[in-house]
């Protein structure tokens, strides 16, 4: 029987890709300043605001034990994860193309993040046979 | 006569995504400056650049991107009678995605009012733009609470 706290592989890109981009956050996104820092709040904080949520989703239902509703304005959790990884995908491209100058370690992380969230709620509609995937 | 399908929600989508596009192209923020010739002081408002200027392109264009896929989806939907959008785009109905953009460029345009643009100030374009994603995610919320597409009784 599959241990219910074992994590799938869409499951791990999120909370690896969530986790990081939180700590990355703090690291310079852009000159000396952070994604929380002035002129960078919050637009460039957006990303890392919707890596924790979508990590924070999959660790309260997995190892939380708690139960959330089944769905949210007729959202089901797992188009929930698909809509934030996508906009956040989006984000990222976004982030990717404007020219901010020299890119730092935390927009990087940032990029690497969004795309990753993206990644993982698409293998999530697999794994759990969502049919919105293939 | 062709009787043209436009539900109150379609309307407002339409003209909120062309505003919208319209506003990206005003300016974002605009830039100060005081210039006194002796006792005459005068301030004077530059353009500092709109949501396609370099250093903006693509994040701040984004929620232009949105609104505008947005009404296409409206437009080709009510007008072009040869074209039919798939019922759903990864496992999402029109009226779920249409929530989706219009809540992320709502957030994305809020996001730009509490950025600070010091020393500029922020622009008409982005006022616009902010106006506009906010009435995208209304018109949204509303095209959920309507009857299905089509049977929405037509204000156009």
């Amino acid at each position: 029987m599959a241990d219910r706290h074992s994590l799938t592989p869409g499951e791990i890109v999120i909370m690896a890709a969530g986790g990081a981009m939180l700590v990355f956050s703090f690291l310079h996104f852009y000159g000396d300043r952070s994604a929380w820092g002035s002129h960078l709040f919050p637009i460039a904080t957006l990303l890392p605001i919707y890596g924790v949520v979508m990590a924070l989703q999959i660790a309260l239902t997995k190892f939380g034990g708690v139960e959330l509703p089944g769905s949210v304005v007729g959202f089901t959790w797992e188009q929930v994860q698909l809509a934030i990884g996508a906009m956040a995908g989006l984000m990222a491209i976004g982030w990717l193309l404007t020219d901010t100058g020299d890119k730092q370690i935390g927009q990087w992380f940032e990029i690497l993040g969004g795309i990753a969230l993206l990644v993982g709620a698409v293998l999530l509609q697999r794994e759990r046979n969502t049919g919105a995937i293939g | 006569m062709n009787q043209l399908k436009l539900s109150t929600a379609n309307l407002v989508i339409l003209i909120a995504g062309a505003v919208m596009l319209i506003a990206s192209f005003l300016d974002f923020t605009k830039a100060k400056a005081t210039v006194t010739f002796g006792d005459i002081t005068i301030h004077v408002s530059t353009g500092g650049g709109n949501a396609w200027s370099s250093g903006r392109f693509l994040v701040a264009t984004i929620p232009a991107l949105l609104g505008i896929v947005m009404a296409a989806h409206v437009a080709v939907d009510a007008f072009a009678s040869g074209v039919k959008p798939p019922e759903k785009v990864l496992g999402l109905d029109w009226n779920q995605i249409h929530l989706v953009l219009g809540l992320q460029a709502t957030i994305m345009m809020l996001a730009f009012l509490i950025q600070s643009t010091s020393p500029l100030d922020k622009g008409i374009g982005l006022f616009l733009m902010l106006l506009a994603a906010i009435a995208l995610l209304v018109a949204a919320v509303l095209r959920m609470q309507e009857p299905a597409s089509g049977s929405a009784p037509p204000v156009v």
